[in-house]
């Protein structure tokens, strides 16, 4: 039964004919814009993570404290609520550290008549704390330490690199909503077409004893059978399109984003993009039905 | 095997009301081959579409092969109808599909098993003489070779009864013969036959039980 149900909606696909091939590129343009902004905001959101772990919090100390004392004044941070770990710099280590940064320029430093640099503490805060708000509460928390003398850092470019993300998966959503509706429009006209040109075959099925579901399931599978051709097809535009594209735009990223590599849709996610294809294909061949039983 | 008590059938209300059927009573024996007559507009076609749950009464009690018919749900009418074949004026047989196809569409569309659609196709066509029809499409067909194929389709599914409403209506006299014999041929085998036909001449050479209906009432059970 399983066969016959699958080879009357290939007949039934074959039927709809343009109309059910203008189905199938809408469906394409629907998911694979959807798609675009997707993999748009995938990346963003790498990039997002990637720096929120990198945020980190410098407490410039007024003076550098005994190296006695030092564990006890980072236990202290330590214990401070949204910090997960804590690093001392010396004068010293700072002082090498500029020199090392300054590279070929290095021996400036020497002629410096003291140490210049204060010592200070790097602080990386817990996940949750890595946000504007978070790190807002904990450069407060820092500050009111008396041993600093000024804090620096936060998290407020992270943010709006987020609300970029948020900006994408917006528009995805939204391009994506318009051309799905239209997509679910054509679906249900390709179907109501099918459906009257089956009218004769429903009727003679319905007076020789045959369920509902029998009648009406090929109508069915046919709408999802578009939906899914046109989700293979976008899913394949997108394969095509990253495999071109994404080794171009990986320097650009490197150096503005700080990604290795432009990423793709995982297993799941590509799977549940064909899934939504056969959705938006379904719910076209089940609104069709409606129409043409209503 | 069928059993009509009281049965009246109204369609429309107010002005536009029309009555149908009236106050009809009437039993079919299994196996009986039975000639429905009357004019156009006489109520054969009504009480025909009661039989198979096409149309629901307006009153009175119906049973079919079994099946207490008004009582049927939606999703119980299937059943019903595959103990029914039904054979109409025109054969509305599907053009997009040769002869064999279409009486396998139908073995298919009932679930019957992979493995006996085509001998119960092809046993189908022998029964009604077309076998060697079974490849040809419809329009390829001569109007009595259409309506035997519609007959094979009915037949095919092995129904316990058989409703034949006006099948040489579109006939020529000789056509009308071979159909009628035909159809004989399925009553000889067990079948229960309810043929309606309009047509006087064609009820008495059957010389079968014929009821009579004018207006939608049964005017006469005779034979």
């Amino acid at each position: 039964m399983l066969t016959f149900l699958a080879s009357e909606a290939a007949r039934d696909l074959r039927r709809a004919g343009r109309v059910g091939l203008s189905a199938v590129l809408l469906i394409t343009l629907s998911l694979a814009a959807l798609g675009c902004f997707w993999l748009l905001s995938l990346n963003l959101g790498q990039a997002v993570a990637q720096w929120r772990e990198r945020v980190r919090i410098v407490a410039y100390l007024r003076d550098e404290p005994r190296p006695a004392a030092v564990d006890d004044f980072l236990a202290r941070v330590q214990a401070l609520d949204g910090v997960q770990r804590v690093r001392f710099v010396s004068r010293a280590e700072a002082l090498s550290s500029l020199k090392r940064s300054l590279g070929a320029q290095a021996s400036v430093v020497d002629h410096l008549p003291r140490n210049p640099l204060p010592a200070s503490i790097e602080v990386v805060p817990t996940p949750a704390a890595a946000t504007p708000d978070g790190t807002r509460g904990l450069v407060e928390r820092l500050a009111a330490l008396s041993e600093v003398e000024e804090v620096q850092g936060g998290a407020e470019w992270v943010d709006s690199l987020a609300q970029w993300q948020r900006l994408f998966q917006l528009t995805g959503l939204g391009v994506g909503a318009v051309l799905a509706l239209a997509a679910i429009l054509t679906v249900t006209t390709a179907t109501t077409l099918v459906l009257h040109a089956r009218r004769d075959e429903m009727e003679i099925m319905r007076l020789v004893g045959a369920t509902e579901t029998v009648i009406r399931l090929p109508l069915l599978l046919q709408g999802m059978a578009q939906g899914l051709l046109g989700a293979a097809v976008a899913l394949a535009a997108l394969v095509g399109a990253h495999a071109l594209v994404a080794p171009r735009v990986e320097p650009l990223l490197t150096l503005t984003l700080g990604l290795s590599r432009a990423v793709f849709l995982s297993a799941p996610e590509m799977m549940l993009l064909l899934a939504g294809g056969a959705m938006l294909g379904a719910l076209g061949g089940l609104l069709a039905k409606g129409r043409a039983y209503s | 095997m069928i059993s009509l008590r009281h049965v009246g059938k109204t369609f429309g209300a107010g002005p536009a009301r029309h009555t149908a059927l009236s106050d009809v009573s009437l039993t079919v024996e299994k196996a009986e081959f039975v000639i429905l007559h009357g004019r156009s507009g006489a109520g054969k076609t009504t009480l025909l579409r009661l039989l198979y749950r096409d149309e629901l009464p307006s009153e009175g009690e119906i049973e079919v092969a079994g099946f207490d018919v008004p009582a049927l749900r939606r999703r119980q009418i299937p059943r019903l109808r595959r103990s029914i074949g039904i054979v109409f004026q025109d054969a509305k047989l599907l053009a997009g599909r040769t002869v064999f196809e279409n009486i396998a569409f139908v073995l298919r569309v009932i679930g019957t098993p992979r493995k006996e659609i085509t001998p119960r196709a092809f046993a189908a066509l022998k029964a009604v003489g077309l076998s060697a029809r079974a490849q040809a499409y419809p329009t390829q067909l001569s109007q009595g070779e259409a309506q035997r194929a519609s007959l094979a389709r009915a037949i095919a599914k092995s129904p316990l009864l058989l409703l034949a409403d006006e099948p040489t209506g579109n006939l020529d006299e000789d056509m009308a013969g071979e159909i009628l014999d035909v159809i004989r041929d399925i009553w000889q085998r067990g079948t229960t036959v309810l043929l309606a036909t309009h047509q006087a001449g064609l009820a008495d050479s059957l010389k079968r039980r014929t009821l009579t209906l004018h207006a939608g009432q049964l005017v006469k059970d005779q034979g």
